[in-house]
């Protein structure tokens, strides 16, 4: 059994988890005050925001240990008021408290906790201090709202609310035009994602209406059959709902995920939203609201499968996109010099081996793989930090190199984070990459290949990132020094679940039994499999040796690459690549370095096609077309040319006159129409 | 129950009249004071009125008053009273003509006796249209707010504003003239009908034109229908709004968006919706279709504009959208979106364009091109209300507007509507439509905000910007404190809308069912 974490009794853990909408609560009270007030403070600013966060985290340890201990007996707890009544039907808002949810509760809590005491730091001297304070309340308030959700309607209000504060936290720095564009961005591309999203959402209410049976409308869980499964299932067996119909459902609400999680082609927000401080990096755009995507798609996982609970297509096509983004993101980050941009696109590739585990069936690996990764990468976007704010603002990192001297700690801490990251064995990014990679190698191998690539790729650019900046010698020109404790402490914290996190998911007594000849289809139970676990149940996979061997090679061929290449430079392909002026060479590392192309594509199709189009339609239509029609004939005509004439010389009676024999005739053509 | 205050309604309703002349005769130095005191006795009578409504019959009229006049050759009376739809028009009415008084700092000395007396005789009309149970009185009430706007912008206007207001007035003199129309071929006919039958009288209308056979009912409500979307406005007579509000000054835009608008959407659910549901059961996939394409029409058009009262303004289009969209699925949910949409649109709008005046004052332009950004380094306050403001307007979740676009969303997309078996798709295509709205929306109004506050500031501001003044924060403080509060809990709003809107989608659906007229054949002559 796990260890207990609070002394409390069964009773009181049973109050914490049915008042888990305090922890929402406390967030955006906190936000709320700062706004109205608190803001006149810095120290009150961050007392607030802190507390609430505190309080939340303190809060979802209890509802953790309610959970594992057993002393709240349910699965699950839900809570529902209604929000908007009528006739037709009632949509509702609430708290749902499970175990995906009170795990997520721990991260999204624990990391914005160290994020708030980094922003001490970090943010001290800006001037906007107590609003950056305000924003990351109002942030973690709703991030903790979407955790909690009841049902897909709520899910979507919070889910825009993150995008909101992730707006503003982008936009931060408002002064700075690039700021400017991409909290636009941002937004912009979320929208279009949740355009699908919503879409989604009622087509999928429409053919599940009468399916719902006095249950909150959309809801994810309920009491035996009364859930999003068993509804399904029930307008299947009606007909309302089709396997194709709910192919087209999932695809559409994909489109909410893929947005927020930035996969491909809907990620070319996340690098850009790099504009925003770090802080907000860190916890935004790596550990918790990208993350989200991966949390609704696990959280409203029987939409993805077919009407009788299978695998089907849809998860294909998870798996798919998330393939893609992975691989995509991958190559990308190989040629990026913005030290912040090659962790972006680095969580974008992460996140795209997260839909694939989900679409691979490895339910519990992605969520897995989205736990560890919320840690070792909140940890290194905050080295990033730490590394700028040492650097005085510097991001390029030709402009860095030799930090490992001037910052011990936050060199430490990056290694660790570039180890987990890369899957190095017995850091945590290992297990849960493995676990994702044999899901694929088992359901899609090509998939599961081109991960594995991914993944030797991944070695590469996280520790080209390493050497370049913290090996060798300073090539910048600022005065390199380690940040204040209130920075480097969230760092060392986050560092010991980078190294252990792993272990939670892992069986070291499967290893054993591997070695000795067992199967890996079936294992021995691990904490984190049977804690969260998708509708099929718990599963416990084995340890596959050779695929474990294969990993290990790949990512150790890819550090040595980046070794040899950058630290030695003994090896100089990069050179070639990057220096290259034709040919295919050339061709790739342009292909790379301009990110697949695809912000040119975009933003081409708005600026000469969208917007000229709109343009021209709109001058032609409604200034020419409709005002030329309603100007040029019929009665009101004789109004505005001769009627203005008519007025400035004093005889406005002739228009009025007009109006009221225009009136008196029609009044007098109705009364002769035939009654009938 | 308490006992009904007596002549409540007739006491709301006369306090505008009696502002006007009061302000008319005292001097022209009292005239702003005595408008911020009339408006607020109109917000405390509202809010009274709010108290001692009953909210278990909200569907029913209720302070009803009464008074004919002469019945001969035809009835003509003073009746008033309020339902739960008109009553949050009422409170609306009071609480954006708070606001606009008080935004009106900018009139100055300029003819300020005249000013204010016109606008609480607008406001007069206005109230009057939504306390008016008596169709001639609503139709006279729905007129009579044409003279006081047109000098209004006529005189207190940009500098292109004679223009503005003569079309102003000609669209919507022009829908006065389809309005009566309809109403007297309505009268006729029910007359001819059935002997002794002809009423103005509305709680009978909402009853009688129904059993009129079903052309008739569809060519009276015709002219009701443009007249209404005319006030609306909609594609393709909304070409009024944008100059309107141009040329309009601050405050009158606040009410032109805030609450003139809302007369043509009242109108369609208390008239058209009210009287000839006939219309909807055989047009209503069109009239969605139409509300569909203004949110991207307009919206659309507001993504290639220099002028950021003409964004705001085609904003409105594109918002109003929803609201026929909502009333013609004849669903519960979204019709009580609709309404809930006049409610909040008035609120966001009034808010969006008291923001574009203070901007404007500052500025002395509306180009965007000649602002040029960087704003939130002098005007920090008022970045955060536009912030508010565009985050609204953009259907945020956890602000009101939201709240009117999920429900029309959800309740049309499952609407009888949306499932017939005929035009159960093109509905659905349309609202699909109607969801790419989500996004344009959003891009235009960032690029917007965009374009006014982020980035560097142009040189020539330097120094010559200031914050909000004190007015300016109340005004947009109580503005934004009502956006949020009806956005998280719209429960408090949409409960005194909520009986009406099922009451009226039942009864329409039931008509939809039995798929013919129950007693045209006893109307029907012979």
């Amino acid at each position: 059994m796990l260890p207990t974490f609070l002394p409390l009794s069964a009773d009181q853990l049973k109050w914490f988890v049915e008042h888990a909408g305090l922890i929402v609560a406390a967030p955006f009270l906190a936000g709320f005050l700062i706004i109205m007030g608190l803001r006149a403070s810095k120290t009150l600013s961050m007392v607030a925001s802190v507390g609430a966060v505190l309080y939340g985290l303190f809060h979802s340890v209890a509802i953790f240990q309610a959970l594992v201990t057993k002393s709240y007996p349910e699965p699950f707890f839900q809570q529902n008021i209604d929000w908007f009544v009528s006739d037709a039907f009632t949509l509702s808002v609430g708290v749902l408290v499970d175990n995906l949810a009170a795990l997520m509760l721990i991260v999204v809590t624990g990391i914005s906790l160290l994020v708030q005491i980094y922003t001490h730091g970090y943010m001290r001297e800006d001037p906007g201090y107590s609003r950056f304070y305000a924003y990351l309340s109002l942030f973690t308030g709703s991030m903790l709202g979407l955790v909690v959700s009841t049902n897909l309607f709520q899910m979507y209000g919070f889910w825009e609310l993150v995008g909101v504060c992730s707006y503003f936290l982008i936009g931060f720095w408002w002064y700075k035009e690039s700021a400017a564009k991409a909290c636009m961005k941002a937004f912009v591309v979320n929208r279009i994602g949740d355009f699908g999203f919503l879409i989604g959402i009622l087509v999928f209410f429409l053919a599940t209406k009468d399916f719902w049976q006095g249950q909150t409308l959309l809801g994810f869980v309920g009491p035996g059959e009364a859930n999003l499964a068993g509804v399904i299932h029930r307008a299947a067996e009606a007909h309302a709902l089709t396997t194709e119909s709910l192919f087209v459902i999932s695809c559409l609400i994909l489109m909410g995920p893929m947005a927020k999680s930035a996969q491909f082609p809907l990620h070319v927000w996340l690098p850009d939203a790099m504009e925003g401080p770090t802080p907000i990096s860190a916890l935004i755009h790596a550990a918790t609201m990208v993350a989200a995507g991966v949390y609704l798609v696990a959280r409203a996982y029987p939409i993805w499968l077919t009407p009788d609970g299978q695998m089907g297509a849809a998860l294909h096509v998870v798996a798919i996109v998330g393939a893609i983004t992975a691989f995509m993101a991958a190559t990308i980050a190989m040629s990026q010099y913005d030290i912040k941009r090659v962790l972006a696109w680095s969580t974008c590739s992460q996140l795209g081996y997260m839909f694939v585990g989900l679409g691979c069936g490895a339910f519990t690996g992605g969520i897995f793989h989205l736990f560890n990764h919320a840690f070792f990468k909140a940890m290194l976007f905050l080295c990033s930090g730490a590394v700028i704010h040492g650097l005085h603002g510097e991001q390029d990192i030709r402009k860095m190199g030799g930090l490992s001297k001037s910052m011990p700690i936050t060199h430490f801490c990056f290694l660790i984070g570039c180890l987990a990251i890369s899957g190095f064995p017995i850091f945590s990014g290992f297990f849960s990459k493995d676990e994702i990679i044999g899901a694929a190698m088992h359901t899609h191998p090509v998939i599961g290949w081109l991960m594995m690539a991914t993944a030797g790729m991944t070695a590469f650019y996280m520790f080209r990132l390493y050497f370049m900046t913290f090996s060798g010698g300073y090539r910048g020109d600022a005065h390199p020094h380690e940040s204040p404790a209130s920075m480097t402490w969230p760092l060392l914290v986050l560092s010991v679940p980078s190294m252990l996190s792993g272990y939670l998911g892992f069986n070291l007594a499967n290893l054993q039994a591997a070695f000795g000849g067992a199967s890996a289809e079936h294992g021995l139970p691990n904490h984190f499999a049977a804690f969260v676990f998708g509708p099929f149940g718990p599963h416990f996979e084995g340890c596959n040796l050779p695929l474990m061997a294969t990993s290990v090679c790949v990512a150790a061929v890819g550090i040595f690459l980046a070794f040899a290449m950058y630290q030695t430079k003994t090896i100089h392909i990069n050179k070639s690549f990057a220096e290259s002026r034709e040919g295919f060479a050339h061709l790739l590392y342009n292909f790379s370095f301009n990110k697949w192309y695809m912000d040119n594509l975009y933003f081409g199709l708005v600026d000469r096609v969208f917007l000229p189009l709109f343009r021209g339609v709109w001058t032609r239509v409604d200034q020419v077309v409709v005002d030329g029609i309603v100007h040029g004939t019929g009665l009101v005509t004789m109004s505005v040319g001769e009627v203005l004439k008519y007025l400035q010389t004093g005889r406005g009676q002739y228009y009025a006159l007009v109006i009221f024999a225009a009136v008196a005739g029609i009044a007098w053509l109705a009364y002769m129409m035939p009654p009938r | 129950m308490s006992h009904e205050p007596q002549h409540l309604l007739t006491v709301l309703f006369l306090v505008p009249l009696i502002g006007t002349l009061a302000i008319a005769c005292l001097p022209e130095t009292a005239a702003r004071k005595l408008a911020i005191a009339f408006s607020s006795v109109m917000c405390g009578l509202s809010v009274w009125l709010l108290s001692q409504f009953n909210l278990e019959t909200a569907a029913e009229f209720q302070f009803v008053e009464k008074m004919p006049w002469f019945t001969q050759p035809f009835p003509v009376q003073y009746f008033v009273g309020v339902d739960g739809m008109s009553l949050s028009l009422v409170v609306l009415t009071a609480f954006i003509t708070l606001m606009s008084t008080l935004a009106s700092t900018s009139i100055g000395d300029n003819r300020p006796r005249l000013y204010y007396s016109m606008l609480m005789l607008l406001i007069f009309s206005v109230q009057g249209v939504f306390l008016s149970l008596d169709l001639l009185q609503f139709f006279v009430l729905y007129e009579m707010e044409l003279v006081p706007m047109y000098f209004l912008i006529a005189i207190w206007g940009g500098p292109r504003r004679s223009r503005a207001a003569l079309k102003f007035l000609i669209y919507t003199f022009f829908g006065g003239i389809l309005m009566l129309a309809g109403l007297v071929y309505m009268y006729t006919q029910m007359g001819v009908g059935a002997g002794g039958m002809g009423t103005f009288d509305m709680t009978e209308l909402a009853r009688l034109p129904q059993l009129l056979p079903k052309d008739v009912q569809i060519i009276a409500c015709l002219g009701f229908f443009l007249a209404f979307i005319i006030k609306l406005p909609s594609f393709p007579v909304h070409t009024w709004l944008p100059d309107a509000h141009v040329e309009a000054p601050t405050p009158i835009s606040m009410l032109l968006a805030g609450l003139l608008l809302k007369m043509g959407s009242y109108g369609l659910v208390r008239i058209c919706l009210g009287f000839f549901p006939y219309f909807f059961i055989d047009y209503g996939p069109i009239v969605m279709a139409l509300g569909a394409f203004n949110i991207v029409w307009a919206a659309m058009a507001c993504l290639v504009q220099q002028d950021m009262k003409r964004i705001i303004a085609l904003s409105s289009v594109s918002h109003m959208g929803f609201v026929l969209l909502g009333v013609a699925s004849l669903s519960s949910a979204a019709l009580n979106g609709a309404i809930f949409q006049m409610i909040s649109h008035g609120v966001i709008s009034a808010l969006l364009f008291f923001l574009v005046g203070t901007v404007y004052e500052r500025t002395h332009t509306r180009q965007l091109g000649e602002i040029g950004g960087g704003l939130a380094k002098q005007m920090p306050t008022l970045f955060y209300f536009w912030m508010l403001g565009t985050m609204a307007n953009l259907g945020l979740p956890g602000l009101s507007g939201f709240v009117a676009e999920a429900a029309v969303f959800y309740g049309s997309f499952t609407s009888p509507m949306a499932q017939s078996a005929t035009a159960g798709s093109f509905v659905q295509g349309w609202i699909i439509v109607a969801g790419l709205g989500v996004i344009l929306t959003a891009g235009y109004m960032l690029w917007l905000l965009k374009r006014l506050f982020y980035g560097e500031e142009l040189a020539k501001w330097k120094g010559h910007l200031s914050d909000a003044t004190m007015t300016e924060k109340v005004v947009a403080y109580s503005l934004c404190t009502s956006i949020l509060a009806l956005g998280i809990y719209p429960l408090m709003l949409s409960k005194y809308s909520a009986p009406l809107a099922d009451k009226m989608a039942k009864e329409a659906k039931g008509h939809m069912t039995i798929g013919a007229v129950p007693a045209a054949n006893k109307i029907a002559r012979q």
